[in-house]
């Protein structure tokens, strides 16, 4: 007997599953530098994690949304909401505006999650809500135009220039967030009730989990990881601008599924969402090093988007799909 | 003798781990009404599938009218002029009575794709015609009431008589699935009345639990009892105990329950108790009181109103009115996850959504609703936790290949241990609710089950159960209460061998 | 709920619905018609520039575009499903439409041809998005929100960075032309409120879709090929869609990327503020017509007003929300599971 057999087929789908995005990842990386063999030097991949960490963050919140079988479509724009607040706050208040920019972005995910949770509707319909009122939000904060940061830059300045070990110290950190995530989930006795409320969340809720607070914390994450992203994009860019990160919103629920979370919940983590987010990221850099017309990224994102899906989904647990 | 308008031959459908129905065989002649009468999980609903074509028997043999059927599926069925009466109720709400009347068969009212509604009113009209309903063809479903949406279930069974795939004038069979169920006293008449008059053109069949309807309006009588064909009768030589005696059957055998293992509870402190609980639409004005190792069985049929009460116990049903008692202290919860904490457990007749959850291990299953036993701090401790879930795998012999499978992959009674592993590693477990935790099982696992209620009493637990048969419910229990249409009808005390009888119990539940 | 095994119906579903109480009932139908009335009254108390004839074929104007979204999308919505593809199907069918007419790009000149191409261009979107949701089983949002950026990139690519102009006049006068005081295009946007009307309720792609959203269990059972006519509510938004983005084009004078920019908000709430249930089976395109009136006379009175246009966004946002809360509010129970 071979020692396959003892796994069921599902076993075997899920190994494969959770294998082929860091081996696509692997094989993405070494077709680009075979093509231009700077790639892989420390400029470009100093370059490459720069611009992959707002995306990550915004994409590990998402996950944790996705693991619960809903999905924030509000990420995007709660990060630009944030480098707008950030950007009108840090003349005045230095420290004080990034902690008070964090708290509202996460607040603003809470209240997702809330009415989603509490008033029993869909969490796309709730986020997309939430989309066009926080961009209004944004938009009639920063009087529609972009605010430099002059005054209290000092403040965060270290985020867009400090390296650790030649790393950037943002992409460290996001990498450092997705770790301590990923270790919290396995580590805290609770760690496993996000992938009960997606797998079975009727049977989570009838076993005494509180599934609201769940989906709350679920949004809340998010909303904070949305904050950080605001941030570090806000660093690099010396400014706030009210639609500054809106398009990252395909990227980083691209990031989730590439990376093997399926869209019907309970299957997934962090660490699948770090090898999806740099498969974005290299596939990125990866398209304009190909010659790809910069163009043509939306229609790969939105490619890659439903075949990922497609690719994960879960079709045991649903019924009939709407 | 004319030949049989439907004729069931030692039809057998198995589902993994249960043989649902086993070489049942029955008759139904032109222009008779059939009773069909069984306890919940004796097989009515299987059988009603595999007449509706929704399942294929595994063995034996469908005739309809003389000739051997296999049934694709309900359209199916209804060529072969098998109409279904739907106690769930098949119309859609979001359209039109008529077009639920003509659905799938619209024939020239729809041409080109293109709805000819003249036509298609016309066509509804004569369906309700039939049975003389007043009823608009032209009013939404969603609007009707329960009682008229009935009617329209009626004519639209009987509406399989003009697609029928045999000669003009071939009659059709109707079948009623709990049709009063949910009707008051005047619709059942009315109803009665309708069927009455179907005679005339059709064969029909009655699925009911309410034994006294269909002594009434059947010509004879088929008791269905675990899967078997277990009587035929004439109404004329049988009263409703007597056949009640036949659907229950077997003689209560104490052995299989363990009533030797029965503990005393005189003078046990109560655990759980409730006065005057009451929910809109659900029960009214309920008290009871379980004690420590105690097994309070709550008895009644499908509508009584005990379901909700074990959910309103566990704090999945808001309550309108009452008080809970929880070891002598006000409780009132407004989630199931107040009742977790407070040490009530609830084991679900819906195992398969509710009881276990799908697509997580067996590991994570049995500690879904407790991990203080293997938390350090907010932390699992991954030893304790490994140790844990291997000692409750052994004590409750639950058959999986590792803590780490799919509880999916579990056989039901496999499933339902897991479910039952979940509440016991709970230090702080003081009350478990039960509802039907044998259905679906097969002999053995419910064995196991009723093993494991005696030894959870032993370790002063109090239990409230909701079992499937009346058989069970009176062998395990301490004390029995009756509910009928939402309200305590009646209390026994059902010590070891003075146990109150079947007949006693159905006499306040009906 | 799976039919595999002889499982049963919970508590809940069990319990029969009770048909709610005709006069519930008759107000709930009426509320966004109330809605509509009370808002133009305030309005009309707020500013004094709102009740004017010029002012009312303004409003047309505004709801023009976004009626004949929301018609589109009724179909979807009735289904249960969504589609958020509906800003990146306007954005490469108004650039389709201009590049095949007279345009200052290249030498095309299809005209009226050139509509049928955008319009095509939108089917073909629906029909991806059909089959992908249906065959692959994937949730709908999820299909068009991708298909939606791929519609964004497929104009990204089309624009190639400045906006073509649309130079045929016969086509501009669509988007800019008024007869007896109303535009053409509120008039054609009529056209397609009746249409819709049509297909909803005579033919039996609309009934069925109907009847789908309503329950598509007992449609499947009674042999309905419930998979196709899903397909159909796609095609037909994604047709309207394209329609959209080809009058958006003829009003604008150019194709544009951004051409739909804030239109799938506008279009999901008019649907659903109309009354048309988000999770299917109730509802139509004559709500819809209240729906985007309501929009649109928002958005308008708001202006009037003399309240940002930002802002307007995050009221639609609200708008969206609370709208579809209050339409399940009651369904609410403590074991229900919305994801």
């Amino acid at each position: 007997m071979t020692s396959v057999s003892f796994l069921r087929r599902d076993d075997v789908r899920e190994r494969v599953v959770a294998a082929v995005p860091a081996a696509v990842l692997v094989a993405l990386v070494l077709a680009v530098a075979s093509r231009e063999p700077s790639f892989l030097g420390a400029a470009s991949v100093r370059a490459l994690l720069e611009g992959a960490a707002p995306l990550l963050l915004l994409a590990l919140g998402q996950t944790f949304v996705i693991l619960i079988g809903g999905i924030d479509l509000s990420v995007a724009v709660l990060a630009s909401l944030g480098t707008v607040l950030l950007a009108s706050w840090l003349p005045s208040a230095g420290v004080l505006a990034v902690l008070a920019t964090l708290a509202a972005t996460t607040l603003a995910g809470a209240l997702s999650g809330a009415v989603s949770a509490y008033a029993q509707v869909p969490s796309f319909v709730v986020t997309l809500g939430a989309m066009g009122l926080w961009s209004g939000v944004a938009l009639t904060v920063s009087g529609a135009s972009t605010i430099s940061i002059t005054e209290g830059y000092d403040t965060i300045f270290w985020i867009r220039d400090l390296r650790v070990a030649g790393l950037p110290i943002a992409a460290v950190l996001a990498v450092a967030a997705v770790l301590v995530a990923a270790g919290l989930m396995a580590a805290l006795a609770g760690g496993r009730l996000l992938h009960a409320v997606g797998r079975a969340e009727r049977a989570a809720l009838m076993s005494g989990a509180r599934t609201p607070r769940l989906r709350v914390l679920a949004f809340a994450v998010s909303g904070l990881c949305a904050g950080l992203a605001a941030v570090v994009l806000a660093a690099s860019q010396f400014s706030g601008a009210p639609t500054l990160a809106d398009s990252l919103l395909l990227p980083a629920i691209a990031a989730v599924v590439v990376g093997g979370t399926a869209i019907t919940g309970g299957v997934g983590g962090p660490l699948r969402t770090l090898v999806g987010a740099l498969l974005i990221a290299v596939l990125r850099v990866g398209m304009s090093v190909m010659g790809v017309d910069p163009s043509y990224e939306q229609i790969v994102y939105g490619a890659v988007i439903v075949s990922a899906v497609a690719l994960t989904l879960n079709r045991g647990t649903v019924g009939i799909v709407k | 003798m004319s030949t049989p308008a439907l004729e069931l031959r030692g039809v057998t459908k198995r589902f993994p781990g249960v043989v649902a129905l086993d070489d049942v065989s029955l008759t139904v002649r032109p222009h008779e009404v059939i009773g069909l009468i069984g306890e919940n999980g004796a097989g009515k609903s299987t059988l009603l599938k595999i007449l509706s074509g929704v399942y294929q028997p595994d063995e034996g043999e469908l005739l309809v009218r003389g000739q051997a059927r296999r049934f694709t599926g309900p359209r199916d069925a209804a060529r072969a002029g098998v109409g279904i009466v739907h106690q769930e109720q098949s119309l859609v709400g979001s359209v039109s009575v008529a077009e639920n009347l003509v659905l799938g068969f619209e024939g020239p009212a729809v041409r080109g794709g293109i709805y000819r509604w003249p036509e298609l009113n016309r066509r509804a009209q004569a369906q309700l015609d039939k049975i003389g309903s007043p009823i608009p063809p032209t009013a939404r479903v969603e609007a009707l009431t329960f009682a008229q949406r009935q009617m329209v279930e009626v004519a639209k069974a009987l509406s399989v008589e003009d697609h029928l795939d045999g000669p003009a004038g071939t009659e059709p069979v109707i079948v009623f699935d709990e049709p009063t169920s949910v009707l008051d006293n005047d619709d059942t008449e009315v109803l009665f009345a309708q069927i009455e008059r179907l005679r005339a053109r059709a064969s029909v069949v009655i699925v009911s639990h309410r034994l006294d309807e269909v002594l009434r309006v059947s010509d004879r009588v088929y008791v269905l009892k675990d899967g078997r064909c277990v009587a035929e009768r004439d109404p004329a030589d049988v009263d409703v105990q007597e056949l009640y005696r036949l659907m229950v059957g077997r003689e209560s055998t104490g052995s299989y329950y363990r009533e030797d293992a029965q503990g005393d509870v005189d003078g046990a402190e109560e655990v759980l108790g409730v006065t005057g609980l009451t929910r809109a639409g659900g029960f009214t004005d309920v008290s009871l009181s379980v004690r420590r190792g105690e097994v309070l069985g709550v008895a009644g049929v499908v509508g009584s109103g005990r379901e909700d009460l074990a959910r309103a116990l566990f704090g999945a049903e808001p309550v309108d009115a009452g008080e809970m008692r929880l070891a002598g202290k006000p409780v009132r919860f407004r989630s199931p996850a107040g009742a977790v904490r407070a040490g009530i457990g609830y084991i679900p007749a819906e195992r398969r959504f509710e009881g276990v959850a799908m697509g997580l291990s067996v590991a994570d299953n049995i500690l879904l609703a407790d991990r203080s036993p293997v938390s350090a701090g907010p932390f699992v401790d991954p030893r304790r936790r490994r140790e844990l879930v291997a000692r409750w795998i052994e004590r409750l012999r639950i058959r999986t290949p590792g803590p780490a499978t799919d509880v999916a992959t579990l056989s039901g009674g496999n499933q339902q241990k897991v479910a039952l592993a979940k509440w016991l590693v709970s230090p702080r477990l003081r009350v478990l609710v039960l509802d039907h935790p044998t259905r679906g099982l097969d002999v053995g696992a419910k064995e196991d089950v009723y093993r494991l209620v005696r030894e959870l009493c032993e370790r002063g637990l109090a239990i409230v159960l909701l079992a499937d048969t009346l058989e069970e419910t009176i062998a395990l229990s301490h004390r029995v209460v009756v509910m009928r249409d939402g309200r305590v009808t009646a209390r026994f005390d059902a010590p070891p061998g003075a146990k109150p009888t079947q007949v006693e119990l159905v006499e306040q539940m009906v | 709920m799976s039919a595999a095994g002889p499982g049963t119906a919970t508590v809940a579903e069990r319990r029969p619905a009770l048909a709610p109480t005709p006069l519930a009932r008759r107000v709930i139908d009426a509320g966004p018609v109330l809605a509509l009335v009370a808002l133009i009254v305030v309005f009309s108390l707020v500013s004094d520039r709102f009740l004017t004839v010029g002012n009312a074929g303004s409003i047309a104007d505004q709801a023009a575009i976004l009626l004949v979204l929301a018609v589109g999308a009724t179909f979807v919505i009735l289904l249960g499903s969504i589609d958020l593809s509906v800003e990146g199907v306007m954005a490469t069918s108004s650039l389709v439409a201009v590049l095949l007419a007279a345009n200052d790009r290249n030498g095309n000149d299809l005209g009226y041809l050139a509509v049928l191409g955008g319009v095509g261009v939108g089917a073909l979107f629906g029909l991806v998005n059909g089959i992908l949701h249906t065959r692959l089983r994937i949730p709908s949002f999820m299909v068009t929100l991708g298909t939606g950026a791929i519609g964004i990139g497929i104009a990204t690519v089309l624009f190639g960075g400045q906006p073509p102009r649309m130079l045929d006049e016969g086509l501009r006068l669509w988007g800019t032309d008024r007869v007896l005081g109303v535009s053409r295009l509120a008039l054609l946007a009529l056209a397609v409120l009746l249409l819709g009307y049509f297909v909803q309720h005579y033919t039996r792609v609309g009934r069925t879709i109907l009847l789908v959203g309503g329950d598509e269990q007992i449609a499947r059972l009674a042999g309905l090929p419930a998979a196709r006519y899903k397909v159909w509510a796609f095609v037909l938004a994604g047709s309207a869609a394209g329609l959209a983005g080809v009058l958006a084009a003829t009003r604008l004078g150019v194709g544009d990327v951004q051409i739909g920019s804030g239109q799938l908000f506008a279009t999901i709430t008019a649907v659903v503020v109309g009354g048309t249930l988000l999770s299917g089976g109730r509802g139509g395109v004559l709500q819809t017509l209240v729906g985007a009136l309501l929009i649109s006379v928002l958005a308008n009175g708001l202006i009037l007003a003399g309240v940002d246009p930002a802002i307007q966004r995050s009221v639609q946002g609200v708008v969206i929300v609370v709208a579809i809360a209050a339409t399940v509010w009651t369904q609410r129970r403590r074991t229900r599971v919305v994801k």
